[in-house]
This record gives structure tokens, C-alpha cells and sequence, in this order.
């Protein structure tokens, strides 16, 4: 019995699955964009591959997410995409070395990839790294925030996860913007990890009851962090506390809106993937990397480019994809002549 | 009790030869329904992850026969890798030194699992529950969460090598770790010593069989293929990774139960399936890759393990009320 029931269910499977299915032959360049796994952050890149892939006619510019935070289901990700032809990869790291052993084994196809949002450690066969300078933004972020609370104070830090590779770029980048403040301003908490909704609220939230009277000013350098210290700013009624978020989650913008929040450090995914899924078409179609591109260094790549980064407070919270959009459109008009070496 | 049916009729009788016939099932529909399954670098892929797959599968079902759990098995895994990749990359040593060290390292975290179960007395799920922190703890404490990235080219590239183009070596590794472990469970009086504790401690202590003892070794063996399973991963992904199995190793829990029940391993102990765990392993990994290739979507690949582990719970019971039958009418 138990034979005839495990036949039936082969059986059954094997037609389900025949019938199912209508993949598509492989035309152009066809972009995947893989971040590490599910987060808001991301959510602008299915737009721009979108946009990019009907202005450049490619293929296709798809946003594809692992199901979760782990480098395994990311990696089996990639090589399923691999099978199914896509012939390009736009990848947020999920580690900035484990992701180089995948990435090179594309290369090693002669697949190109590239990263994006976040960077790989070098030697790596990633032809560049595009992404916000969060060590930039970070610093610049925490430069408003003692500029705000006029020299002097104590600072809480929300960040992110411990494997995303910006993190510890950013908590050295507020400790650096807080070490030129002259010693008027100390780091009292720097909280890490929790990138997500449940930590985020728990830990967030139990730092204001315990030390809520003792903080005058919060930087958050990630997405969650950051909503959720907006809302509990918000809930508390505190305009006090004076904080500079990140990204543009509409919570943190009607904060800042109704004053809760002092302002955000824009990023720029949309441009990220746009730019990216653009860059590779060109690369699909002949281009190679330059020689004499202008690269800018960071700790982790030499050939880093910057996708944008800006503050918006409440005299821009309006207008405030304008900075983004203007950011793009530069990149993009000087990027083929800069960075690539075309025939 | 006399079987008088034919050895043909056992084997297609037997749940590996079904389950074999599900693998070939979903092998045949994702091959002609899919684009890209068949591939050189799919094939490459996935027999690579199948490998690491199994060997997690393995890790469980050697305490899984004993009646006990092994929460711990990727805690275990990653805990283990860590040390070994300190070994090679800070202390220096070969990884023909390390590698071995490093597996005795994972076998006696395992032992450390049996020893406080059988000398406390208190369900392996219990102490397997608490050691899983403990170890990645500790882990985390002594590592800072740092990679070790810089580890001897002759490991890493044994996990990019391709015999014949399509297979990875790793494949050769579970094998070989599955012809020891088919010999142990089906020929050695070691392996039946464990069957029988598992089956029975009571009547298998009476009959002079180490009950305790049997139980701690099957542990040891836990801990070190969850070792090995993490040197394997190791060798995949270039680096010694905290993150590999996921926070608390908890990652590595469903694919570890789902490869030795489907495979006939009871959860109750005293029955064990070697190729079975092999099969169910394939199976999953097979269902998981092709489900990736139908783009179905990524989330919904989650939600079909679970089903496929529920699926495999109530396959667990059905063949426990059929071996209570036959024990009863024998």
C-alpha cells in the first residue's frame, strides 16, 4: 500500500509539474537583482530594474529575494537564476566574503556581476561595488544631529545587522563625527542588530523607558531602526529627543513632517538599480571595465562608486526625490564614458 | 517471524524503492517542465548542495535511532567550523591536521550532548535545547562574529572542483560517509547495539547492551557529521562563517528532520534508513531547486518544506502503528 501511494504521488507530481510550467527562452541581457534577503530597503530596486529594462530594451532587470537572511538560500538562489538564464547579477552581499565564492564561480561562466547596496572584500570577481557611502551618510547623519542639538549632548546609535557588511562602516563613522565634536558630545548606547520589526521595537523601545530622560539626540543608520524610533518618538510625544533617521519609510517622513524627527539621510535603490541593470547591459553588449575609471576606495573595494546620499529636513521633506533623481541623472550621464571602455 | 515473500517483493515493497520512484518522478517533471534543470551548472549545484544536505540529514538520524534529538546539530556544525578555521587560518596548521582535529572537536560537543543527557537523565531535546546556545554562544564570545576568511586554497577549492565537469567531490565525501554508516547500522554489532538501545533500552539493558554508553556514542557520531556537514559548507561558501547556519544554528533543524523521516527513520527510535535518509535528502533538495527553477517564488518554497516535513510526520506515524502491528503479531 504504502509502494502504491508513493507511485501515485510520483506520478501525480511529475504531471502537476509538466503542466505547470512556462519558462521562457533566454533573450539580451536578462539582470537579476538579489539582495540578501527580505527588507523594505530593497523594494525600490524591482522599480528601477523594471524602468531600466524598458528604457535600454533589455531582456529583463528582475527582482528576485531569497526567502530569508541566509547565505545559503541566497547562494541557491543565484545558481537556480543561473539555470534559468539570466546572464547578469546585481547582488547585496549576504556576507561580504562568503558572497565572493558565488560570485566568482559566475565569473569563472563568464557571467559578470557586480554589487550593489553593499560591497564584497577584495580579490573578488565583481567588476564594481555600487552603493550608498554609509560610512559617508553615517557621518554626515550624526554631523546634523550635533549640528541640531548645537554642539553638545548624548547620542543613542540604532543600527544594523552584524553580517551586513555597511554596518560597522557606520558605527565607525558616527564615532568619528562624535570624536571631532570636541568632546561636547558622548555615545551613550549603540545598539546593533536589529534590522528587523520585533527586535527593533523590543530593543528600541526598552532603551527610551530605561534611559528615555538621559538621551538628547538618536542617530539610526538602517531602515527598521529607524521606523521604529519614529514611531516611538511619536507615541511618547517627545520632541525633545532630537534624531536624524535614514531612508524614506512615509512613518520616518511624516515624523519629520510633525516634528518628531529632525530629518533622514536619503539613499538612492531606485538609481542603485537603474544604474546597475544599465551598467550591465553594457558590459553584456562588449563594453569592459576602464582602465582609468574614477573609482573611489573604501575599506572593503577599490572600485567603489557612490550612489547618493543626502539630508533632508523639514524644509525639503516636499521635494525631498529631487536630490535623488538629480544624483541619478549625473551618474548616469557621465557613467559609459567614466567607467566603461566601449567599442 | 518468517518473511516467505520474495526478495523482489521486499524491495518494492520497502519505502526507499517508493521513495525512489518520487525522486525519479520529480526529477523527470522538472527536467522536461523546466529550463535550465538538466544543466551542467545546475547538476554541478545541486549535487553540491545535496552532499551537505545529506551529511546534515545523517547528523540527525544517527540520534534519531537512539529515541533522542539532536537540536543542536547546526550550533554543533558552525561551533566546529569556527575552531577549525582558527586552527588553519591563525594557528597555521595543514587542513589535513586540522580538518580531523576539527571533526574530533565536533564529535566531543556531541559526546558532551549524550554524557549530560544520559548522566542527568533529563530528554535529549531538553539538553540539545540548551547546548545549541551554549555552543553558538560561546562561539559568538570567542570569535566576535568574525569570519575567517583567509583559509589554505587547497580546503576552499575542494569545494569548487568539478569531476567530469558536473560533479562536485563533495558528493564523493557523502558517499563514502554513507557506505561507513550503511556498514555500521547493517553489519557491525556496534550499529545493532545501538538499534537495540534505541528499540528498547529496558530489554536491550538486559540483554547486556551498554544502554547509556550506546547513546552518548550516538551523539559523539551526531556531533561529528554535523562537522562534517560544516567543514562541507565551509569549503562551499570560501570562509568559516558564523552566520552559515543561521542564528543558533537553527537553520539546519528542518533540512535535518525532513531528510531522515521521509527517509523511514523513526522518531521513536530502533529503526534506521541510511539510503532512505540519502533519498529523502535528494528529494527535498531536488523538490527546493526545482520549485526555484518554476519560479514559483522564493516564499513559497518555505511553506512546501513545511508541508513536505508534515507530510513526512504522518508517513512517521503510519509506519509506527505498522511496526507496533507486526512486533505484536510476531
Amino acid at each position: 500500500m504504502n509502494t502504491k501511494y508513493l507511485r501515485f504521488l510520483a506520478g501525480a507530481a511529475g504531471l502537476a509539474l509538466v503542466t505547470a510550467t512556462g519558462a521562457s527562452a533566454a533573450e539580451g541581457t536578462r539582470v537579476a537583482l538579489v539582495p540578501g534577503g527580505p527588507h523594505p530597503y530593497f523594494a525600490a530596486w524591482e522599480d528601477g530594474g523594471r524602468d531600466a529594462a524598458k528604457d535600454f530594451e533589455l531582456g529583463a532587470a528582475d527582482y528576485k529575494v531569497p526567502p530569508d537572511w541566509e547565505l545559503s538560500l541566497q547562494n541557491e538562489l543565484i545558481e537556480s537564476l543561473v539555470s534559468q538564464g539570466y546572464n547578469s547579477f546585481l547582488v547585496f552581499p549576504g556576507d561580504s566574503v562568503g558572497t565572493n565564492s558565488t560570485l566568482n564561480e559566475l565569473g569563472d561562466f563568464g557571467i559578470p556581476s557586480a554589487a550593489l547596496a553593499g560591497c564584497v572584500e577584495e580579490p573578488t570577481q565583481a567588476l564594481f561595488c555600487l552603493g550608498t557611502d554609509t560610512g559617508n551618510s553615517a557621518y554626515l547623519g550624526t554631523k546634523e544631529l550635533i549640528n541640531a542639538l548645537g554642539g553638545s549632548g548624548k547620542i543613542a546609535h540604532f543600527t544594523g545587522f552584524l553580517v551586513d557588511p555597511n554596518t560597522q562602516l557606520r558605527i565607525d563613522a558616527v564615532e568619528r563625527a562624535v570624536a571631532e565634536a570636541g568632546g561636547g558630545v558622548e555615545i551613550i548606547q549603540v545598539i546593533a542588530d536589529i534590522d528587523a520589526p520585533e527586535p527593533a521595537d523590543e530593543k528600541i523601545n526598552a532603551f527610551l523607558a530605561a534611559r528615555g530622560s538621559e538621551v538628547d539626540g538618536i542617530v539610526t543608520t538602517a531602515w527598521i531602526p529607524a521606523v521604529v524610533a519614529s514611531t516611538a518618538l511619536r507615541n511618547l510625544g517627545d520632541k525633545r529627543i532630537k534624531m536624524v533617521g535614514i531612508d524614506h519609510d512615509q512613518v520616518v517622513l511624516d515624523a519629520i513632517k510633525d516634528g518628531f524627527v529632525h530629518g533622514t539621510m536619503l539613499q538612492n535603490p531606485y538609481g542603485q538599480a537603474y544604474i546597475g541593470s544599465y551598467a550591465m547591459n553594457l558590459l553584456n553588449e562588449g563594453c569592459s571595465i576602464s582602465d582609468d575609471a574614477p573609482w573611489a576606495t573604501t575599506a572593503q573595494t577599490s572600485k567603489f562608486i557612490d550612489s547618493g546620499t543626502a539630508f533632508v529636513g523639514a524644509d525639503q521633506i516636499a521635494n525631498y526625490q529631487d536630490a535623488m533623481v538629480k544624483v541619478t541623472q549625473e551618474i548616469m550621464t557621465t557613467f559609459k564614458d567614466a567607467y566603461l571602455s566601449c567599442k | 517471524m518468517t518473511n516467505h515473500r520474495r526478495p523482489v517483493a521486499i524491495l518494492f515493497s520497502s519505502n526507499q524503492f517508493g521513495l525512489l520512484l518520487v525522486v525519479i518522478g520529480f526529477v523527470l517533471a522538472f527536467t522536461f517542465g523546466t529550463q535550465g534543470f538538466a544543466s551542467k551548472f545546475n547538476l554541478f549545484t545541486l549535487g553540491r548542495v545535496v552532499a551537505i544536505d545529506v551529511m546534515i540529514g545523517y547528523a540527525m538520524m544517527v540520534v534519531l535511532v537512539t529515541g533522542g534529538l539532536n537540536l543542536a546539530v547546526g550550533a554543533i556544525g558552525v561551533a566546529s567550523v569556527m575552531f577549525g578555521g582558527w586552527l588553519m587560518e591563525v594557528v597555521g596548521l595543514h587542513p589535513l591536521i586540522a580538518v580531523p582535529v576539527t571533526i574530533g572537536f565536533g564529535a566531543s560537543l556531541g559526546w558532551i550532548n549524550g554524557y549530560a543527557s544520559v548522566r542527568s537523565g533529563v530528554h535529549s531535546f531538553i539538553i540539545t535545547l540548551a547546548t545549541m546556545s551554549i555552543f553558538f554562544g560561546a562561539m559568538i564570545v570567542l570569535t566576535g562574529a568574525q569570519p575567517f576568511r583567509a583559509l589554505p586554497q587547497e580546503f576552499i577549492q575542494f569545494g569548487k572542483m568539478r569531476v567530469f565537469g558536473i560533479v562536485s567531490p563533495l558528493l564523493f565525501v557523502t558517499l563514502a560517509v554513507t557506505v561507513l554508516l550503511v556498514y555500521v547500522f547493517s553489519y557491525s554489532s556496534f550499529g545493532r547495539k545501538i538499534l537495540a538501545a534505541g528499540a528498547s533500552p529496558a530489554a536491550a539493558e538486559l540483554s547486556g547492551v551498554p544502554v547509556g554508553r550506546m547513546f552518548i556514542y550516538g551523539h559523539a557520531i551526531s556531533g561529528a557529521l554535523a562537522c562534517v556537514a560544516g567543514l562541507m559548507l565551509t569549503m562551499r561558501n570560501g570562509a568559516a562563517l558564523p552566520s552559515m547556519a543561521g542564528q543558533l544554528g537553527a537553520d539546519w533543524l528542518l533540512p535535518s528532520f525532513l531528510a531522515p523521516v521521509l527517509g523511514g527513520t523513526l522518531l521513536t527510535g530502533g529503526v534506521v534508513s541510511v539510503i532512505g535518509t540519502l533519498l529523502g535528502a535528494v528529494l527535498v533538495t531536488i523538490i527546493n531547486n526545482g520549485l526555484l527553477l518554476l519560479q514559483i517564488g522564493e516564499f513559497w518554497v518555505q511553506m512546501f518544506l513545511g508541508l513536505i516535513l508534515l507530510a513526512a510526520v504522518v508517513l512517521d506515524r503510519l509506519r509506527s502503528v505498522l511496526a507496533e502491528r507486526r512486533r505484536a503479531t510476531a
